[in-house]
């Protein structure tokens, strides 16, 4: 085919959302901010497999990325519970404000 | 400029220019708000990979259920800083801006021409049709130990996240 796009511009539009993500990642103070970070951080490595994966015959990156989902989907779920007990414990979940005790 | 490569810039333009949004605004909500759009915008670029039924479960997995846990979240940690009951104002905090701004440029700026620097051309297209059926066949022969490790690594996650979340008390 003449008119495809080619594969670096998914490349580049990947590096994109890894840099928004690993930003979000070191600005916010907010557990639930970072948590976003994580996921968009996830999705560009995503994006990269599937962008890969159309130009393997096997589709191999194709279902890396159908496990990809599910992981991504338990991270959050087990990491929203977390954010959710140390509010309980410390009524916020401002990161910078974590003490540990001694 | 073919009628497939502006539709690409335009999925690339809602998709990084919500990120961005997210990035620079300080109300979760509008964050969240902005996370729908970019996986809206992650959807369409994953058609145009001819990966149909990524974007059918990225849209279903993300919009369906992880966005909605992200909005559970921010209401059960809701600590409405300002007061005012009225208006959705979930105003949060964060550090210094230019560090982390310059940090995220340099880490693209980086990738991106480590990137033009390799030779991704010479390959072609495999297969422009539905993925459909070699995905669902897939799973289940060639990939069927993986596939039931997988939902197992579900059950876990979800009885595990249940337990972390009640209360100890």
């Amino acid at each position: 085919m003449i008119n495809e796009i080619p594969l670096v511009l998914f490349l580049w539009a990947g590096a994109c959302l890894f840099a928004i993500g690993f930003s979000m990642l070191i600005l916010k103070r907010n557990a639930i901010f970072v948590l976003m970070g994580i996921e968009l951080m996830l999705n560009a490595a995503n994006l990269n497999l599937i962008a890969f994966s159309r130009q393997d015959t096997a589709n191999q990156g194709l279902l890396l990325g159908v496990f990809v989902l599910v992981v991504g989907v338990c991270e959050m779920a087990v990491a929203l519970a977390l954010v959710i007990q140390a509010y309980r414990q410390f009524q916020h979940i401002d990161l910078g404000r974590f003490k540990s005790r001694n | 400029m073919t009628p497939l490569m502006l539709s690409f810039l335009a999925l690339v333009g809602i998709t990084c220019g919500s990120a961005l949004v997210m990035l620079w605004t300080k109300n979760i909500l509008h964050a969240a708000l902005a996370m729908f759009m970019t996986m809206l915008g992650l959807a369409g670029l994953y058609v145009l990979a001819y990966a149909d039924v990524m974007a059918v479960s990225h849209l279903m997995i993300y919009v369906g259920g992880v966005l909605i846990l992200i909005l559970f979240g921010i209401m059960l940690t809701n600590q409405n800083s300002r007061g005012d009951k009225d208006q959705n104002n979930l105003v949060t905090e964060e550090s210094s801006r230019v560090w982390p701004v310059l940090i995220g440029l340099a880490i693209f700026v980086g990738l991106v021409f480590i990137l033009a620097r390799g030779n991704f051309s010479g390959v072609e297209i495999a297969d422009p049709n539905s993925k459909l059926s070699f995905v669902g066949i897939s799973l289940l022969t060639e990939y069927a130990i993986p596939f039931e490790l997988v939902g197992i690594y579900l059950l876990i996650a979800l009885i595990g996240s249940t337990y972390i979340a009640k209360h100890h008390d």
